[in-house]
């Protein structure tokens, strides 16, 4: 009892801090609203559409305008210059106007009908992946197109049905199933990496913060005082209020994607409960632990900022983690927010059973539990450092 | 006081400041650490973990339930592909599933009963692909792999079914309009290759505006009345040698760690490098004062030395998607692209991505670095303003 009513008035003191302090409402709250505003905004489409792209017709036939504009037509490509040459085409491209551009060459059209199988080209820049692959699959389809078509009138003309016709023309189809993103979009896939991992990165960030800022201001031996020298009251005190704000925050965020922008998840509402528990413990914990390392208010931030920065990258959802050196991948466990993008992955978006990843659910137990380490360093920073700016 | 005097006074300033300013930095634990080691090594980090540019023998699980000649065909090409590694025969999609749900596999090829049969009717034959859809690079690797040797095994069907005379006339009816496909400035499409110039460029503009930021945290953090200029310093006499002695001081530290960033980084990895030397000191020159000025501006806003670390990491992110690199720049929101103008790093990045990866001239990034020299100057500017105010506020106390 004298625990609970200790806690709960350390809370009151903390959540006082919070509304005095200027920066936990940036940093909380008005920093993660702008992320989220500005991911699902900016990545509204899903995929690139309408991405810049020339022509070089050097044929000038009825059949290389009719493939200008059904690459026009594509949904990724739009046909913004029509160039004289090559040099220019690539010139345009070195100043960023195209992603890609077509060349028809002189005689398709006529080589074309005689059979002598002209060759026509696309170049496409893979400088910006997400535009030169987009740009390089709408060209790659007008090129098969146009095969198909002079393959569908000779084979009409001899009378062979649509079916017979489709069959002759590819015997063998692919049929792809996207499980859980069926658009490949890639605002379901981003979005649901960036904003958590930076989230994580504040609460990092700020829970060494508020530890450094207790050490600055001088206020560490008060704030001991009222768990009557116990650190560990003192601890749960302070955090139990940082963790139901991000709490808010994180459910504030899932409710957004999930009910009103519709982000498809196989996984349930449980499975997020359970998964933005981890995110936030194991986050808090994460701060705690680089202030009980270095128990200095810059070092323990730039700590937890530089490492939580490396883990959006580490974390292996835009460049796969198997895929990195062998040393890099047993580093990646370092990190909290693979933890967290590995148990996002299986349970929320694919809807697997936890327990196929058990390993990264206890790790992030084992991030938040980090704290109990440095307890008594972080009494002593409390009670027998000085600040030095 | 003659002119020559007045000149000789101001530049005796500038260096002293240059001076004062330097072993400040170094003293300062804090400010090394974001001028120096992130610098230095964070590009090397990442670089690191790029370095393997693209995923290959990306795990498949095969559900063949044709059996066939023609089915363990298309398992085989798969498998020998660069991109995709089958691991594992599963013997219904539900223990594929159970595969997948284990992380063991990225996804599964379900090759159907009918597969053979459809294809000796003369109908068309189906291979189903799922995907895990978590990671785009696994999903592309086992998506294109599957229609490449689906598109393989048609021509093959075909050109055995095919009643021509000849070879080529075969190859022609299969493929009357042949197309060349290639992939410019990053051939291989590698994942480093692409990013990692941009996020060079921003570790630079990110480096100097956290160093610029935390060392005047320090000075008011220092000061009495918490302002940028130290009272009792006769030196610190004008805000424009002010403004100009810590341009010095930390356009040294820039211009190394911009040499460094631009071509030693690079080099030590083999990422593309097609720029000259001097295109990129025409391109990093502007940027580099741009992003001084651009930190000197945003220091004056911190009044504690860690806020600017929680702003300037806060905009990291979203400054690397604003350039244009893994977002195109055309699918940008116009909203988000008036914001992106604010910051040396759009303009910066997609300046020196042109020249180093696309050897672009000059001349070709011109409107770039058009914007950058227009936001050194109006950064500088508002660096003055901002220390001029600083400068009537110690007067206003020293009167008092």
């Amino acid at each position: 009892m004298k625990y609970i009513s200790q806690i709960y008035n350390i809370a009151l003191r903390e959540l006082d801090i919070l509304r005095k302090n200027r920066i936990y409402g940036f940093c909380m709250l008005i920093f993660p609203a702008l992320l989220v505003v500005f991911f699902t905004t900016m990545l509204d489409d899903g995929v690139a559409l309408d991405l810049p792209v020339g022509v070089v017709d050097q044929d000038n036939s009825a059949m290389s305008r009719g493939l200008t504009r059904n690459l026009d037509a594509m949904q990724s490509s739009r046909v913004v210059y029509r160039f004289a040459n090559v040099t220019e085409a690539r010139n345009a491209m070195q100043e960023g106007k195209v992603y890609a551009y077509l060349l028809i060459p002189e005689g398709t059209a006529a080589k074309l009908m005689a059979g002598r199988q002209p060759k026509i080209s696309y170049y496409y820049t893979m400088t910006c992946m997400t535009a030169g692959s987009m740009a390089m699959k709408d060209m790659k389809t007008i090129g098969s197109l146009g095969s198909a078509a002079v393959g569908q009138s000779t084979l009409s003309a001899k009378g062979a049905s649509k079916e017979q016709i489709r069959t002759a023309l590819q015997p063998v189809t692919v049929d792809a199933h996207m499980i859980a993103n069926p658009e490949g979009s890639y605002n379901y896939s981003l979005t649901t990496v960036f904003v958590p991992g930076i989230l994580m990165l504040f609460m990092a960030l700020l829970s060494a913060y508020a530890l450094g800022t207790e050490m600055k201001f001088g206020t560490g031996k008060e704030w001991l005082a009222m768990a009557d020298g116990n650190i560990l009251v003192a601890i749960i005190g302070k955090y139990i209020v940082h963790a139901l704000v991000f709490l808010l925050v994180l459910f504030l965020y899932e409710y957004y994607i999930f009910e009103v922008l519709h982000f498809p998840r196989l996984g349930g509402t449980w499975s997020i409960v359970r998964l933005t528990l981890l995110h936030v413990s194991a986050g808090l914990g994460f701060g705690i632990f680089a202030f009980g390392l270095m128990p200095s208010l810059r070092m323990s931030m730039s700590i937890s900022s530089l490492w939580q920065v490396l883990g959006i990258s580490m974390c292996g959802s835009a460049f796969p983690v198997p895929a990195m050196d062998s040393a890099l991948r047993s580093m990646s466990w370092l990190f909290p927010m693979r933890h967290y993008w590995m148990l996002y992955q299986a349970t929320v978006l694919n809807g697997f059973p936890v327990i196929e990843v058990w390993f990264h659910f206890v790790a992030l137990i084992a991030f938040t539990l980090l704290p109990w380490f440095v307890l008594r360093k972080v009494k002593n920073a409390m009670l027998n450092y000085v600040y030095i700016p | 006081m003659s002119i020559f005097h007045k000149l000789r006074e101001h530049f005796t300033d500038v260096l002293y400041i240059f001076r004062k300013e330097l072993l400040q930095v170094v003293k300062d634990e804090g400010v090394l650490m974001f001028l120096v080691v992130v610098p230095l090594g964070y590009p090397l980090l990442y670089s690191w973990i790029y370095n393997n540019e693209s995923m290959h023998e990306t795990p498949v699980v095969v559900v063949d339930q044709s059996h066939t000649a023609l089915s363990r065909q298309f398992i085989n090409d798969c498998d020998a592909s660069p991109d995709v590694h089958i691991k594992y025969h599963a013997a219904d999609l539900d223990e594929a599933r159970s595969l997948v749900s284990r992380q063991l596999v990225r996804g599964i090829y379900l090759i159907p009963t009918d597969f053979a049969d459809c294809v000796n009717r003369g109908e068309q034959a189906h291979v189903s692909v799922y995907c895990d859809m978590a990671m785009m690079l696994a999903y592309k690797a086992i998506y294109q792999t599957a229609m490449v040797e689906a598109g393989r095994m048609s021509a093959g069907l075909n050109l055995k079914k095919s009643t021509t005379y000849t070879k080529r006339e075969a190859a022609i009816t299969a493929q009357p309009l042949a197309v060349d496909d290639v992939a410019m400035y990053n051939p291989s499409g590698g994942y480093g290759s692409c990013v990692l110039p941009a996020v060079l460029m921003l570790i630079l503009q990110q480096a100097l505006a956290l160093g610029i930021g935390m060392a005047a945290g320090t000075a008011r953090e220092r000061h009495r009345n918490g302002q940028l200029i130290p009272d009792d310093d006769p030196h610190f006499n004008g805000a424009y040698r002010i403004v100009w002695g810590k341009a010095l001081c930390y356009g040294m530290m820039g211009a190394l760690a911009a040499a460094y960033l631009s071509m030693a980084v690079p080099a030590m990895f083999s990422f593309p490098q097609l720029g000259t030397g001097w295109t990129l000191f025409w391109m990093l020159l502007p940027y580099t004062m741009a992003c001084i000025f651009f930190g000197m501006t945003v220091s004056c806003l911190v009044r504690y030395r860690e806020n600017v670390m929680l702003l300037m990491v806060f905009v990291s992110v979203p400054l690397l998607f604003m350039t244009g690199v893994s977002w195109p720049q055309s699918s940008i929101p116009g909203a988000w692209q008036g914001v992106s103008w604010l910051f040396p790093s759009t303009f910066g990045v997609r300046a020196f991505l042109r020249v180093n990866s696309m050897g672009a001239s000059v001349s070709q990034v011109l409107p770039e670095i058009r914007i950058l020299w227009i936001q050194a100057a109006v950064y500088l500017g508002m660096a003055c303003l901002v220390y001029r105010h600083q400068f009537r506020l110690r007067k206003k106390y020293a009167n008092n």
